[in-house]
């Protein structure tokens, strides 16, 4: 049995040192070479950059989309003018937060009223039972379409784009937190049962941080969702923010114009999905993994 | 040691367990099952696969009902909300949320226990189980094993009535088994808790319990009792140890 001790004196000092030595062996130097620097991830990320730019200039130059392709740098210089000059009385500033401010109202309303909806659904039968018919007429629609009667019932102003908005992302927020909800692991509530706990106990213990992380795949679902919504709302009709700014290239034909509009909204729908993340990881710290130590 | 050195038979009855049957729709499952455990006693049961082990265990924790028959706590009926009934689970189930310090709490909270009693006594169950260390990690950045010691030290620190151990380390390698199977015996040799340990492995109930109940194939009923009376630490080598393993081995083999 000398070898069982020997294997049970090992365990501690082992249990300990696990994270330690992957870390470790992720931050071992090696000498530089020119193979290395090849197989380099952030050189290889460069190099695809520079040959994708490469490619649109020379496809610009070339002629080859009949004169309706510009080429990068003519974007870079349309920036800086949409910086400086107004269009439709803002500059580029303004027509960016146009329409974040649009997602912002739209999104927090409707995750303010389907997570508690979802929540509620996956908790209560009876909740589940009278919405769920209803929720599931309008699921599949696609929020587009809510446009031409969003512009109806509410004009062409502000309420109508918010309303899009309201529409396309309510349903990924319900549908995840009631995911989140239902796919907990029952023996999570069976610990609570044994200490003999409410169903109180259950939903505020288990129930809820449990849902947590899916609750937030879905805010990030429902944002993607909500720059769609608000770029299809502004294309249709609007004097402001970024999908006004792609039509307005297009009445020119100023491509520079639309091809800066759309990379602006990648910018910030990215910058948007950022704060999402960020916010999950504030609220659910236990998702660390072992590199955070 | 001292409760371990007193007979079982000696020490008062904590739990009485009688008549219990469970059947669902027509298949009987556990047949008129009664057994009796003794104040701070360490018991193991084993069964073959399939014999009704876990349904046994739900029905000794309250989480299904039964047929007939009933569970006795000191004379009383078993209620979770009145015992203190502790179930250790074969999947770890540590709530990914909570530090493992706030896991070893977990069961104190739910008892509404008062806050400074949950942390005095979760500073000891810390340092009992050597989890001092990463009490501020989530068990995500932890080891398998430790994650396993979390639930156990959250079960012995409610200071249970009955503690209930569904095969607990059925999942982990020989080692890390072997290793936790002797800090348990440390643990309830301090805290004198009331323990019915199942598993399937017959070494594991031999070295571990002052008793082994083996029960038979569905319709499940209690078909030996084996004693184990060997001084810890045990020896798997030896031969009154082996002897005992056979015997245990033979009554599961025989149906």
């Amino acid at each position: 049995m000398a070898e069982k001790v020997e294997a049970i004196q090992g365990l501690k000092s082992q249990d300990r040192s696990i994270a330690d030595e992957v870390q470790q062996a992720v931050r071992e130097k090696k000498p530089l070479t020119i193979r290395r620097i090849i197989t380099n991830e952030y050189f290889l990320n460069i190099v695809s950059m520079i040959a994708f730019l490469l490619v649109w200039h020379y496809a610009a130059a070339s002629g080859a989309f009949s004169g309706a392709l510009c080429t990068p740098w003519q974007v870079v210089e349309q920036f800086r003018n949409l910086m400086t000059d107004t269009l439709a009385g803002l500059t580029i500033w303004g027509h960016i937060w146009a329409s974040t401010q649009r997602i912002f109202i739209g999104f927090v309303l409707a995750s303010l009223v389907a997570i508690p909806l979802g929540l509620f659904m996956a908790l209560n039968p009876y909740v589940d039972a009278i919405v769920k018919p209803v929720f599931d007429i309008f699921k599949p629609m696609p929020p587009i379409a809510w446009i031409s009667i969003a512009i109806l019932w509410f004009g062409i102003g502000e309420p109508s784009k918010i309303f899009i908005i309201v529409i396309g992302t309510f349903v990924p927020c319900l549908l995840n937190a009631y995911n989140g909800i239902r796919l907990i692991d029952p023996e999570m509530y069976d610990v609570i049962k044994v200490l003999g706990g409410r169903r109180r106990n259950e939903i505020i213990q288990v129930s809820f941080p449990a849902s947590f992380p899916a609750i937030f795949a879905g805010l990030q679902i429902s944002l993607s969702s909500a720059w769609t919504c608000v770029l299809a709302a502004e294309l249709v009709a609007s004097r402001s923010g970024l999908g006004f700014i792609i039509v307005q290239g297009m009445k020119i034909s100023d491509t520079s114009m639309v091809i800066g509009g759309m990379i602006i909204i990648a910018i910030v729908a990215w910058l948007t999905s950022l704060l999402v993340m960020g916010l999950e990881k504030l609220l659910c710290p236990w998702k660390r993994g072992i590199g955070d130590l | 040691m001292d409760s371990a050195a007193i007979n079982p038979e000696d020490r008062p009855t904590k739990i009485d367990v009688k008549s219990l049957t469970k059947r669902f729709g027509d298949l009987l499952v556990l047949n008129d099952i009664s057994f009796n455990v003794a104040q701070g006693e360490f018991l193991a049961i084993v069964g073959p696969t399939g014999c009704g082990k876990t349904t046994f265990l739900n029905c000794l924790s309250k989480l299904m009902p039964t047929s007939a028959g009933d569970i006795f706590v000191d004379g009383e009926v078993a209620d979770p909300k009145k015992h203190n009934i502790s179930f250790v689970f074969q999947e770890p189930t540590c709530l990914p949320w909570r530090t493992v310090r706030r896991n070893v709490a977990y069961g104190m909270e739910i008892k509404r226990y008062p806050k400074e009693k949950i942390n005095q006594r979760v500073d000891y169950m810390l340092d009992l189980v050597g989890l001092t260390d990463t009490q501020d990690l989530y068990p995500n950045q932890v080891s398998a094993s430790m994650v396993q010691r979390i639930t156990v030290a959250r079960a012995f620190a409610m200071d249970p009535d009955l503690l209930l151990m569904d095969e607990p380390y059925g999942q982990l390698d020989i080692k890390l088994r072997y290793y936790l199977e002797d800090e348990l015996i440390k643990l309830w040799q301090t805290l004198k808790s009331t323990v019915i340990f199942v598993t399937h492995n017959i070494e594991e109930a031999v070295y571990v319990a002052e008793r082994v109940l083996v029960l038979s194939n569905k319709p499940t009923k209690i078909k030996a009792e084996v004693k184990v009376d060997l001084p810890r630490p045990r020896k798997l080598i030896d031969p009154e140890f082996v002897a005992l393993r056979k015997q245990v081995t033979d009554l599961i083999q025989w149906w």
